[in-house]
């Protein structure tokens, strides 16, 4: 290889941010109480995580202290959906869920799980459809929502990076949907958007840490008003019988300074981070033909560079980029790790079989140079994945 | 690497060599089997081996292709009363077809794989062999392989026992030294093949007619499940004595079965476009030895081309399932594979 490790995955994992890991070390090494118990060594550990859970509450506009930590941005977004629905369903009443065709799994599979099996009575799940620019149709959403239990539309997508009109589907339920809750999925948006703005309307915001360049293994359900919930993982009564088990302090702490230092410098990031997608999507497309940039024309996060490719393989186009020292991804990926088709791409009506698709998602530290050079990969890949032998 | 032990040695083989290697495992199935070869956990297994040995690994999503030019041929096949053999399918048009397009615009020269054969190369041409070990040789899965083909495959463990494999992956401290092969068609769930090809094509049932009388002796409830040879699900005839399967016609949906001596043949008709030849020029009438299984032995035979392609066997030989491959290897160099075909329905005549 010898280039340098050009990363554009941040949408995958950010980097970890050395701020982060500072305010970490106090609570990875030497005695930290369990903050369950009631001395003093519990008491101090308690301070750290209830600080850490008051500036997250702050920082997504959420009620005071009404914040849960989980084990990621997948348990969060499944605590929604199952809590939700369960809840429902103790009360002998058949769960009507409503989620967006583009939903992470986090929140498709729950769904579609409670469709199938897992309750006695099996939920109603409807899926909004999207433009083919990626964004939640709200006139089909006036009518599919109606009397809906739990609403799920992600605040932007992960894959394609569409921000989504959460304020006006918040509104809107509102009015259609007046007992529903409604949760949207943060994740992809936490690092670039202001939650209390763009995300307003949610009643549950899930987000996680790593995406933010905090730890992996840690992530919040945020409440913006009391929402009852069946919980998931039982045992403890912690974070207010919402999730049991021992809180991680550390990662909690963790994620709050993540989440602090991402809104202190959103600003400046934002517009920067979008100059650069904007560029790098420029350079590819005006040196072939075959690419396209998806969703041109929506609103969408400032690091997400997502474009298809005609006439040659996802797959491939990946693996050469990697040869090169380009960290990008192709869509979704399975357990097994091979790269599947695209849920976001089926939804959106683009056609998957005869084109590559790649996302190339940026971090705001991302270089001008660094994006010169993954372009020129990606371009020659292109070329010689279509002529047919490397 | 499928997550097996031959293809976990072969890469390491490779390795010591000195070659770049990069370890793929395919994802070819995502449905209800996800049993049998490369599964979810075989990926795991294999991942695991490739990073124990230092060898970068990728897994491949080949579900595409797979069924289009192994699952959908089987079904329909099944339709048409053959009995294909999907993993020979899997072999020619994926692992050795659609995975070496793709190593060759990824830049690789060649494609290996833990099969128990050998490639050897002499006039300028490449050949296939049987492997060393005698009770493992898989060079009948590979023996429509083209020579052209071939210049491109490497079977890196080919001329090992399959004690020495497994010796040397414990050596190595992989955890697959230990590991069952793998016997069953990945895409069917162990046991559930009716239910598989009931769900994805009509089933007919037949009436069973024994071939020298014309008697029927009774029905069938799927004639596309009943094979050639088959004895089971057949029953006996009148003189107590059980029955094979001689024949399948799905268009009179008619089974045609005798005694076990009365349905071996002499000879074999092949479909001709699918005969391949190691040698040129073809000669009519060139002796061979025909081995048509997994793990049969090969019985010597002439390869007739005029009219028709057939097999004329010296001895009879049990029935083979249209549909099935016949392997052909040279009688004076009995490891040696001279080429392949896939066996054709003669049409029975019959009182």
């Amino acid at each position: 290889m010898g280039t340098s490790q050009l990363y554009f995955d941040h949408a995958a994992t950010a980097p970890r941010r050395p701020e982060v890991l500072e305010a970490m070390q106090p609570f990875l090494s030497g005695t930290v109480g369990n903050p369950t118990g009631s001395h003093r060594a519990a008491r101090a550990a308690r301070r750290a995580l209830d600080d850490a859970r008051e500036e997250i509450a702050e920082l997504t506009s959420s009620a005071p202290g009404a914040v849960v930590f989980t084990g990621g941005g997948t348990e969060s977004c499944n605590l929604a959906v199952f809590g939700v629905a369960a809840d429902r369903a103790r009360r002998g009443h058949r769960a009507r869920l409503v989620v967006s065709a583009i939903e992470h799994h986090a929140v498709l599979d729950a769904a579609t799980r409670l469709e199938r099996e897992l309750l006695t009575v099996p939920a109603d799940v409807v899926r909004l459809p999207v433009s083919t620019g990626g964004v939640v149709d709200l006139e089909a959403a006036a009518a599919l929502c109606v009397d809906a239990d739990l609403v799920s539309v992600m605040t932007a997508n992960n894959e394609v990076g569409t921000v989504q009109p959460i304020p006006e589907l918040g509104r809107l339920l509102g009015e259609v949907a007046p007992r529903a809750v409604f949760h949207t999925d943060a994740v992809a948006a936490a690092p670039w958007l202001d939650l209390g703005v763009e995300a307003a309307g949610a009643d549950l915001v899930t987000i996680c840490a790593h995406k933010l360049g905090g730890p992996v293994g840690i992530g919040a359900l945020c409440f913006r008003r009391e929402v009852a919930l069946v919980p998931l993982v039982v045992g403890g009564g912690q974070e207010r019988g919402r999730r049991g088990g021992t809180p991680d302090v550390a990662a909690a702490v963790g994620l709050a300074v993540a989440l602090r230092l991402s809104s202190k410098e959103r600003v400046d990031a934002t517009s920067s981070t979008a100059a650069r997608r904007d560029r790098l999507a420029a350079l590819l497309v005006a040196a072939d033909d075959s690419v396209r940039v998806t969703a041109p024309d929506s609103l969408r996060l400032p690091g997400t560079c997502h474009v298809t490719i005609e006439g040659i393989s996802s797959e491939e186009l990946v693996f050469l980029c990697d040869e090169a020292g380009l960290c990008a991804s192709a869509a979704s990926s399975c357990a097994s790790g091979a790269a599947t088709s695209s849920h976001v791409l089926e939804a959106m009506g683009v056609d998957v079989t005869s084109h590559a698709s790649l996302r190339l998602s940026l971090g705001a530290d991302t270089t001008d140079e660094e994006v010169t050079r993954a372009a020129s990969v990606v371009l020659d890949a292109a070329t010689r994945l279509r002529a047919g032998r490397a | 690497m499928s997550g097996g032990v031959d293809s976990s040695v072969a890469a390491a083989v490779l390795r010591d060599e000195g070659h770049e290697v990069v370890g793929c495992t395919l994802r070819l199935w995502g449905g209800e089997s996800d049993s049998g070869c490369c599964s979810a956990a075989d990926v795991d297994d294999a991942r695991r081996v490739a990073q124990v040995l230092d060898v970068d690994h990728h897994v491949f999503n080949l579900a595409d292709e797979f069924d289009k030019h192994v699952v959908d041929p089987y079904v329909t096949s099944h339709g048409r009363g053959e009995t294909p053999n999907p993993c020979v399918e899997c072999n020619r048009s994926i692992k050795f077809g659609a995975l070496l397009a793709r190593a060759s615009r990824l830049g690789f020269e060649t494609v290996a794989t833990g099969h128990h054969a050998r490639i050897t190369s002499s006039h300028g041409g490449f050949q296939l062999r049987r492997g060393r070990d005698v009770a493992k040789d898989q060079s009948y899965v590979l023996g429509f392989l083209t020579a052209a083909t071939l210049a491109r495959v490497v079977l890196p463990i080919g001329t090992m026992t399959k004690l020495e494999v497994r010796t040397r992956a414990g050596a190595l401290g992989l955890r697959t030294a230990a590991k069952p092969d793998s016997q069953e068609v990945c895409f069917i769930p162990r046991g559930r093949r009716d239910g598989f090809l009931a769900s994805r094509t009509t089933l007919t049932p037949g009436n069973v007619l024994d071939r020298t009388s014309g008697a029927l002796l009774g029905t069938v409830p799927a004639i596309e499940l009943v094979t050639v040879g088959q004895r089971r699900g057949i029953g006996h005839g009148p003189d107590g004595e059980p029955r094979f399967v001689a024949d399948v016609d799905v268009v009179t949906r008619t089974v045609l079965v005798g005694r076990r001596d009365d349905v071996r043949v002499s000879e074999l008709d092949v479909d001709r476009g699918s005969v391949i030849w190691a040698r040129s020029p073809f000669v009519d009438g060139a002796a061979v030895l025909v081995q048509t299984s997994a793990h049969g032995a090969a019985s010597p035979a002439t390869l007739r081309i005029f009219e028709t392609t057939r097999l004329e066997f010296e001895h009879p030989v049990r029935p083979v399932a249209p549909g099935q491959l016949a392997v052909l290897y040279d009688p004076g160099d009995p490891d040696l594979v001279v080429g392949a075909a896939t066996v054709a329905r003669r049409v029975p005549t019959h009182s």
